[in-house]
């Protein structure tokens, strides 16, 4: 089925609620509702026809249309179709009907509406504040286009707590982070557990914002902000960066040139390269297995080098442009990648013919954290979360981009849903990486890497992209505007799905097993951690405000 | 005379495991980095590491300050106590004067050594982390003090110097009790040193330390030091309780012989605990539950004179 044949399905059951849709490509289904039936619509698109729940964008539109604007995207990765239910919601009070009741994948995508733009999600079951600081007054909404990119209110407090639930009968709060040395970075579980036993946990993260969005869309231009997007994240910033780029070109209907396509393909899979042996190392650090650890990092050494010899970076390549690729791959480039990539494979081999022999890694993998097909639906887990509980999704084959069209491999998937299914996974994607880079390498051929763009983008237009990131789908949302910069540009990074899974996989599990169970979704906060400015930490002893601690820093910087 | 000359052994060992035990631990280090293709830090680096702490201030901190600075003497004495009872290559300096008892009493304490040091702390984790500890100390130390037993029952004496001498093999015939013992206190050896797949109680990686969380500078290196002389305390013990032979010959072989076999004993831990993920604490009661069983069977087999 594609977009078009959808979108007749819709105008038949819902008549007048369907306000007009936009069809772009056969791919491609934007869908104006009225919001009185987005409850409806997505009931029967998620129910009903069995979408995957992507991500939900909410924006100021006030300026432009004098309305807001609420998205709901969905995925039919079956019939290659990514679609979004966009409603207009009036200026004054903006409010509307909550998707958690069938989608629970939603939640945070509302909250985090909820604190940023201010659209209250009517009948959400548990609309606690998620991505504001603890110190920021209620009724102040930093992503509407009146409030200034570096604004602090004057009402924000920075000696207030965030307001934690009880913990049920029973249990003793254990902290888990902000600081940790499995996290390396902050964000903090409050663990309720009863004797070495995990019953439940609460999640307070997006503890260090950088503002990215807002900055974009207000001071930034379009080609200004692959360079933003990419240091989204310190370990898959090539992805942002590419589904930044994907999202703008489909706006304006721009293609990049072939070679360019290859290109960002070959970028794709060598981060996927390095990502996952960093996994692996990781994991082995996290169950006390070092040795894994330090093998895999000294094997993932030469992908670092050959990404700086392609880059200049070991990592953030700085790749994309709108509408084309800054880096080539010289014929040299191509002998040494097919080298680095021929050790790679054998060294690899032998890692994981180890580790799938090792009793002992099992013993702490098999059956913990098990997240099963009916969670992955529930809550929208990606990537090797939801392959290794054997749903066969991945974006590189059921939403083709670059150029995965043209290569051929397999998505790995495994049945348990457990960390050994995820190591699993994740272990024998390398092996279709390599296979990707060396098909590209085959199949590339000579031409321009950049496209020339005369005319100024349109404006108003929708883009979306998904990008397959080694944690699972990167999902870019952009409106075209004036100024030479995006209106609202949205990103949902895989994290920010996995991580509203993990309370569900850690419940009933032994402590010790948290660690491996919150490492196996390959947890990436600062792809969480991307919107607001300002943060207040506090010590367990006294609270620290922001003030004092910034004169502290200050004093110790003056120190000889 | 005789007095004095226990009295100076007892010291010489003291000195022999202090300067020793870094050593001991430096090898670990670089043989670990080895298997980790890594160069890995200089031998003689856990020697630097000491001073290092040692020379630092040193910060009161936790619940309770006085009781952490108990931990930490305790924690040392403890095994350099136990370092004037054992053989090191001679025959046990205050032999006639202690038995076994003492040794099972003077274990148990270096376990009770990281409770103080877990409650002095008082954070969650610590607590998490003595909680680990205990649980492993009900199920563990049994095993060492059976092992004594079928030593002491097959020799009919609790004499340091007669059951550190192998005494486990005293049977008539094949040493059925012996074997087995010797192969429940291989299987449970990297828990008595504390090291992976056995460290629990302090897993970096779970409880970031845990009962140590809150020690730093000459505290630290107290606690760092007892641990790295347990190995070779541990591995001494092990080598006069199993595998004495030749310590009888003349000064300087039986002597290099012992040395050789403590250190063999520290590649082993080094080996298995670098090709090992730990083990979760309700996986590791389990196993040692399963060895207490096997070493009771054993302490029956002794008792009948197997």
């Amino acid at each position: 089925m594609i977009a078009r044949d959808m979108f007749e399905q819709f105008e038949q059951r819902f008549g007048p609620l369907i306000k007009r849709a936009d069809l772009p490509s056969d791919h491609r289904l934007f869908v104006f509702i009225d919001p009185s039936s987005v409850k409806h619509v997505c009931q029967h698109i998620f129910r009903d026809l069995d979408a995957r729940y992507v991500a939900s964008i909410g924006a100021d539109d006030r300026p432009f249309t004098g309305k807001f604007l609420v998205a709901h995207n969905f995925a039919f990765d079956k019939d290659h179709v990514l679609c979004s239910a966009i409603a207009h919601l009036p200026p004054e009070n903006p409010r509307i009907d909550s998707i958690t009741d069938f989608v629970p994948a939603a939640s945070w995508a509302e909250r985090e509406m909820r604190d940023l733009i201010g659209l209250e999600p009517v009948g959400h079951r548990y609309p606690k504040r998620l991505v504001l600081p603890d110190g920021w007054p209620e009724g102040h909404h930093p992503l509407r286009k009146d409030v200034p990119w570096n604004e602090l209110p004057d009402s924000f407090d920075d000696t207030r707590e965030f307001n934690f639930d009880d913990p049920p009968e029973g249990c003793t709060v254990v902290p888990f982070g902000p600081f940790h040395p499995t996290l390396d970075e902050p964000a903090h579980f409050r663990l309720y557990v009863e004797g070495e036993m995990v019953r439940g946990c609460e999640y307070r993260g997006f503890m260090v914002h950088r503002g990215i969005e807002k900055l974009a869309e207000s001071v930034m231009c379009y080609n200004d902000i692959p360079i933003l997007a990419e240091r989204i994240c310190g370990i898959c910033g090539c992805v942002h960066n590419v589904a930044y780029v994907q999202a703008v070109e489909e706006a304006a209907g721009l293609q990049p040139p072939p070679r360019a396509e290859y290109v960002r393909t070959i970028m794709l899979e060598l981060e996927r390269l390095h990502s996952h042996l960093l996994w692996v190392g990781l994991a082995g650090h996290i169950v006390g297995f070092d040795t894994l650890f330090m093998q895999s990092f000294r094997i993932r050494e030469p992908i670092m080098g050959i990404a700086e010899k392609i880059s200049g970076n070991r990592k953030t390549y700085a790749l994309c442009v709108i509408g084309g690729v800054r880096w080539n791959i010289t014929p040299a480039i191509k002998i040494e990648l097919r080298q680095v990539l021929d050790q790679l494979e054998n060294e690899w081999a032998a890692v994981v013919a180890a580790v799938t022999h090792d009793k002992n890694v099992q013993k702490r993998t098999c059956g913990v954290g098990v997240a099963d097909a009916a969670l992955v639906k529930s809550t929208g887990l990606l990537g090797p979360v939801a392959r290794a509980a054997g749903l066969e999704i991945d974006c590189r084959r059921d939403h083709p981009y670059a150029a995965y069209d043209c290569v051929e491999f397999e998505v790995i998937t495994e049945r348990d849903g457990d960390v050994w299914a995820r190591l699993l996974v994740r272990m024998k994607e390398v092996f279709e990486s390599i296979r990707i880079i060396r098909q590209c390498l085959e199949k590339m051929e000579d031409g321009p890497l950049q496209l020339e763009i005369k005319d100024e983008l349109p404006v108003g237009r929708i883009g979306l992209s998904s990008v397959e990131a080694p944690r699972g789908e990167s999902h870019h949302f952009v409106i075209t505007g004036e100024n030479n910069r995006p209106r609202r540009w949205r990103v949902r990074a895989p994290t920010y799905q996995n991580l509203q899974g993990v309370p569900a996989m850690i419940k009933d599990q032994q402590l010790a097993d948290m660690t491996i169970s919150l490492g196996s979704i390959d947890p990436c906060f600062s792809c969480t951690d991307r919107l607001e400015t300002i943060d207040v930490s506090s010590g367990s002893v006294k609270v620290w405000s922001q003030k004092e601690l910034l004169n502290l820093t200050r004093m110790k910087g003056r120190q000889p | 005379m005789n007095v004095l000359w226990a009295i100076l052994g007892g010291l010489a060992n003291v000195g022999v495991i202090l300067l020793a035990a870094p050593l001991a631990q430096g090898l670990l280090r670089k043989i670990t980095a080895r298997i980790q293709s890594r160069q890995g830090p200089p031998l003689l680096q856990p020697y630097f590491d000491l001073l290092k702490l040692l020379g630092k201030e040193d910060i009161e901190s936790g619940e309770c300050p006085s009781m952490q600075r108990f931990a930490a003497y305790l924690a040392l004495a403890v095994v350099l106590t136990l370092a004037c009872l054992l053989p090191m290559g001679f025959s046990a300096p205050f032999g006639s004067a202690g038995d076994v008892i003492v040794l099972v009493y003077l274990l148990t304490v270096s376990g009770i050594c990281t409770l103080l040091a877990g409650l002095a702390a008082g954070s969650t984790y610590s607590l998490l982390g003595i909680s680990r500890e205990m649980m492993t100390m009900i199920t563990l130390e049994p095993l060492f003090a059976i092992a004594l037993i079928v030593g002491a029952v097959h020799t009919n004496s609790l004499r340091l110097d007669t059951v550190l001498n192998g005494s486990v093999y005293g049977a008539a015939g094949i040493p059925w009790s012996g074997v087995i013992m010797l192969g429940v206190m291989s299987l449970s050896f990297q828990a008595f040193v504390q090291r992976v797949p056995f460290d629990i109680s302090e897993a970096e990686t779970e409880l970031m330390e845990g009962p140590l969380a809150e020690y730093s500078g000459p505290k630290l290196a107290l606690f760092k030091y007892a641990q790295m002389a347990k190995l070779i305390i541990y591995s001494a013990l092990f080598v006069a309780l199993f595998a004495p032979w030749g310590a009888s010959l003349m000064f300087p072989i039986g002597w290099l012989l012992f040395w050789i076999k403590v250190f063999a004993l520290v590649l082993l831990v080094t080996l298995i605990a670098a090709t090992h993920a730990r083990y979760r604490i309700d996986q590791a009661i389990r196993f040692f539950a399963s060895l207490v069983g096997v070493s009771v069977v054993a302490l029956i087999l002794a008792s009948y004179g197997y």
